[in-house]
């Protein structure tokens, strides 16, 4: 915008500000990021040696809880939770972005209203049915991996919707027609040349249904005890009443988010466009 | 725009009578089938429709009939086959001045208000300025929009770990820099508990909520023709009335959309509290979501707290119709 800050001063100074700005954001993963390199001594005393760092934290942060234990569950329970709730969107996306068919204004709201309940109108319910299921059936839900995907991908279905319709919205027209001329049926033209068209934008709800169920606190928090506990909980065990395991834990917190920002540095463009087409379209 | 005409010719078609005929001639005219027309939708939308229902819906439902039985501690083996107790669990909740849980749903109520009032203020409207800063052509632009999103990518467990550790009183670094560094404070104050743990968890919760707010507000400006304030400026319209008369009311939808979202994301807020301060964050810092995690899991009152969550559901559809009354005029003109 040129018209903000026409004057040759105001702009350094505008300039400065952005990237005190910047610095000021980052500030916080910076210290989390040098505290990670102290050891126990250090970080309860609050007197960091920047220059004599130490890896204690992240050499320790294996054997004291059970990390890989926790990382396994998290990784594979969002997985399993960001390819369904994927797969949903795909069709249901399609769907609403294409057609327009009776149901289809209900449905929207639907999906919209799920989001207007709180959380813990799911969670009671599906705590007492897991309890339920475990007594009057072989399915053992409670604290189990299955369960915990099921959970989620219900839960991480309808955002995924809403960014898969906007990426098939983009989609031109043209390529499914020309594709259907050439004799697929409207169901081949969708397999065959639409989601390969939409690749970008399925790499894209998969990551972002996958950082949500990576970070989700309160089901783990009440339907996992041992066997599918996930990170958010699990490094919760590094402090305890007994033990302030401050630098494993800022060890493990540094850990835990290398996955996530790699994925989300490496589908960054498209997600971002998926989190911004919706807005700006209305 | 097509698709609008021709629902309107096929309900047209259907009142008249000769809904097959005229379908199948306007088929023919597209080479569309006339039975995938009308069914692939459907299909395509069972699977994530039956999902919903199954594992969403239904016990949504659940969690609401739960709301009407006396379940706590005493019946919770009985599981769904609890006594039935009428509203009795609503006006528990809302009316019984003797009952700790009416307190304690009063007091978080009013801590969840204040704590999603300066949440979504603060972040909107930060979110808001760095977006317009950074809308501007600045040296290492690229970069600096990347890193800005950063915040955004570490997990809120992670963050809210770090702040747990940055606001411990005794050595946190948060109190360094506010009484050692820069004098701003004479005392080191207590954050994690007491009046000051409020904050404690608001503004962990803006700094992470900045980067998405600014990317949509930052994708609003760029869709702003440049003309608008070229005829703007020509006007004699300075910058400060070009951001008023010209780039607020059209980023007026995003504005609204987050809003809406913003709302009911910080209305929900559990693992920040929860995380920072554990299942009693204290009078405080108790927000709506812990009580009824606390009231329900560790107090096995499962009842009361589907009660809590029906209301808190009724209390966001208020805030939508409020919603949809002020901003109805604003989402019109977006599309």
């Amino acid at each position: 915008m040129s018209a903000v800050g026409g004057r040759r001063s105001t702009r350094i100074a505008l300039d400065v500000l952005t990237w005190v700005v910047l610095l000021v954001m980052l500030a916080p993963i910076i210290y989390l990021l040098l505290a990670s390199l102290q050891d126990n001594l250090a970080l309860s005393t609050g007197n960091f040696e920047l220059f004599n760092p130490s890896f204690d934290g992240f050499r320790t942060m294996w054997s004291r809880v059970d990390y890989t234990h926790f990382l396994i569950n998290s990784i594979v329970i969002s997985a399993g939770a960001a390819v369904l709730a994927t797969a949903f969107a795909c069709t249901a996306g399609y769907a609403l972005a294409r057609f327009r068919f009776r149901g289809a204004r209900p449905y929207e709201l639907t999906i919209i209203g799920t989001q207007l309940v709180p959380g813990s109108m799911f969670l009671l319910p599906v705590f007492l049915g897991f309890i339920w299921l475990g007594k009057h059936s072989f399915l053992e839900l409670q604290d189990s991996r299955v369960g915990m995907v099921i959970v989620y991908s219900a839960f991480f279905t309808p955002v995924s919707i809403y960014l898969m319709r906007a990426f098939f919205v983009a989609v031109p027209r043209d390529i499914e027609d020309a594709a259907r001329i050439d004799g697929c049926t409207h169901f081949g033209a969708f397999v065959r040349v639409v989601l390969p068209a939409t690749t970008p934008g399925i790499a894209a709800t998969f990551v972002y249904s996958f950082l949500m169920a990576f970070d989700e606190v309160l089901f783990a928090s009440q339907l996992t005890q041992d066997d599918a506990r996930t990170l958010p909980i699990g490094i919760r065990l590094f402090v305890s009443a007994h033990s302030e395991q401050y630098a494993q834990l800022l060890a493990a917190g540094v850990v835990s988010t290398l996955p996530i920002m790699v994925a989300f540095f490496a589908t960054q463009r498209w997600l971002v466009k998926g989190l911004t087409a919706g807005a700006v379209k209305g | 725009m097509t698709t609008t005409t021709d629902e309107i010719d096929e309900a047209a078609a259907e009142l008249s009578g000769d809904a097959p005929s005229r379908r199948r001639r306007r088929s023919r005219r597209r080479d569309i089938p006339k039975l995938e027309r009308t069914r692939l939708p459907y299909g395509l939308i069972a699977p994530a429709v039956t999902f919903m229902v199954l594992i969403h819906i239904l016990p949504m439902i659940a969690g609401w009939i739960l709301s009407l039985k006396r379940l706590n501690t005493f019946t919770f083996s009985r599981l769904f086959s609890a006594p039935w107790t009428g509203l009795d669990n609503y006006g528990t909740l809302l009316f019984d001045d003797d009952n700790s849980v009416h307190r304690g749903f009063s007091t978080a109520l009013g801590n969840t208000v204040v704590y999603t009032l300066w949440t979504v203020t603060l972040t909107l409207g930060l979110g808001l300025g760095i977006a317009v800063l950074l809308n501007r052509p600045v040296p290492g632009q690229r970069i600096l929009r990347t890193l800005m999103l950063t915040p955004w990518v570490v997990p809120s467990f992670v963050m809210a770990t770090l702040w747990q550790f940055m606001w411990r009183s005794d050595v946190g670094i948060v109190n360094d820099i506010l009484v050692d560094w820069t004098h701003l404070r004479d005392e080191r104050p207590v954050w994690l508990n007491g009046p000051n743990s409020l904050w404690a968890i608001i503004i962990p919760s803006v700094w992470r909520g900045i980067p998405l707010a600014m990317l949509i507000f930052l994708a609003g400006l760029q869709a702003i023709p440049e003309e608008l304030h070229e005829a703007a400026s020509i006007d004699g319209a300075g910058p400060w009335r070009q951001f008023r008369y010209v780039t607020f009311p059209l980023l007026r939808p995003l504005f609204a959309v987050q809003l809406l979202f913003g709302v009911i994301y910080s209305s929900y807020q559990f693992a920040v509290p929860w995380i920072m301060m554990g299942s009693n964050p204290g009078p405080h810092a108790d927000l709506l979501m812990t009580l009824v995690v606390r009231e329900s899991f560790s107090n096995k009152l499962v009842g009361l707290g589907a009660a809590a969550s029906t209301l808190m559901t009724l209390g966001m559809l208020v805030w939508v119709g409020v919603w949809y009354g002020t901003f109805r005029r604003d989402l019109e003109v977006s599309r």
